[in-house]
């Protein structure tokens, strides 16, 4: 049975072009466009994996990512962030979050997906 | 020393503070329409992109059932392997280009945010009523100028504090990974 991720981000073009490389590993993508719908979507169903924008409307992902960790059910599954931001500051205070990894934009699919498999397996 | 009336002043500033939103009223607009089309046209080539994804996946599905029954020579095959290589090797070429969008978008939109904050400090010239008193009139219009001056400071940190640069990247070379 294929592994499911959950991809957050605002950007259309972005999440599609993240959803297309995940699913042509074979993945399952359920996708969310800020980090409210996020958090929503990662309730209705607990996932493999999240890979979430920082800077969105609504709900920004470092606080997706903290509201995530205080889920029981989350308390465990690899968070990634995939994002413009580049700074340490940024990447400390993901990591102090609970995200597990940091990405920065633009990705490549073939790096993505390599990072992925480590995270969660094929 | 002579200065100017502070309702002449007044009326100067308050000219300025027109002429400078009018312009950057038509900078807004232009920086709206292009982030329109820019998300338009990158729409429009994400999805002509997936169909023709679709199309080749098809197409290499059919080719390989050819070779899988024999009925295609071995460097026919090999051939066919090397233009599915090229063919994966572009495809990821485009998705890391039309990446673009989400940071010129990015850009666009803290410009647009400037654009508009600017127009609010633009206003405060033509925003202030002070009472005047003839007679003292140095002294009122050294009062404007410096109640003017803080209340720009003030904006202008504020527009600063909220207009964090988020990109940074200079060029389409994919970005760093850091696993935790």
């Amino acid at each position: 049975m294929a592994k499911t991720i959950l991809t957050v981000d605002d950007s259309g073009s972005l999440r599609q072009m993240v959803a297309f490389s995940l699913k042509a590993a074979g993945y399952d993508v359920v996708q969310a466009v800020d980090g409210q719908d996020g958090l929503n979507r990662a309730k209705e169903k607990t996932v493999d994996l999240v890979l979430t924008d920082q800077n969105m409307p609504v709900m920004d992902g470092l606080t997706l990512i903290t509201n995530l960790r205080n889920l029981a059910s989350y308390q465990k599954v690899p968070i990634l962030m995939l994002t413009t931001e580049s700074s340490d500051e940024m990447k400390a205070k993901g990591k102090a979050a609970g995200a597990n990894g940091w990405l920065v934009k633009p990705f490549d699919p073939k790096r993505l997906i390599e990072v992925v498999q480590k995270v969660i397996g094929a | 020393m002579k200065t100017l009336p502070i309702e002449e002043l007044r009326e100067l500033l308050a000219a300025v503070s027109r002429n400078g939103n009018w312009h950057l009223l038509e900078i807004e607009t232009d920086l709206q329409q292009t982030t329109f089309l820019l998300n338009e046209a990158i729409e429009k080539l994400s999805a002509s992109f997936m169909n023709v994804y679709a199309q080749l996946t098809e197409q290499q599905a059919v080719i390989q059932s050819l070779a899988d029954t024999g009925k295609l020579h071995l460097d026919l095959v090999q051939q066919l392997q090397v233009y599915q290589d090229n063919i994966g090797q572009e495809v990821n070429k485009v998705v890391t280009g039309m990446q673009f969008q989400d940071m010129t978008n990015q850009l666009l939109q803290r410009t647009i945010n400037r654009v508009n904050g600017l127009k609010t400090l633009l206003d405060e010239l033509s925003s202030h009523q002070f009472p005047m008193a003839a007679e003292n009139e140095h002294e009122e219009i050294r009062d404007f100028i410096m109640q003017l001056n803080q209340n720009f400071d003030q904006g202008s940190a504020y527009l600063t504090g909220h207009l964090r640069k988020s990109v940074n990247q200079q060029d389409l070379a994919t970005g760093d990974i850091d696993l935790f």
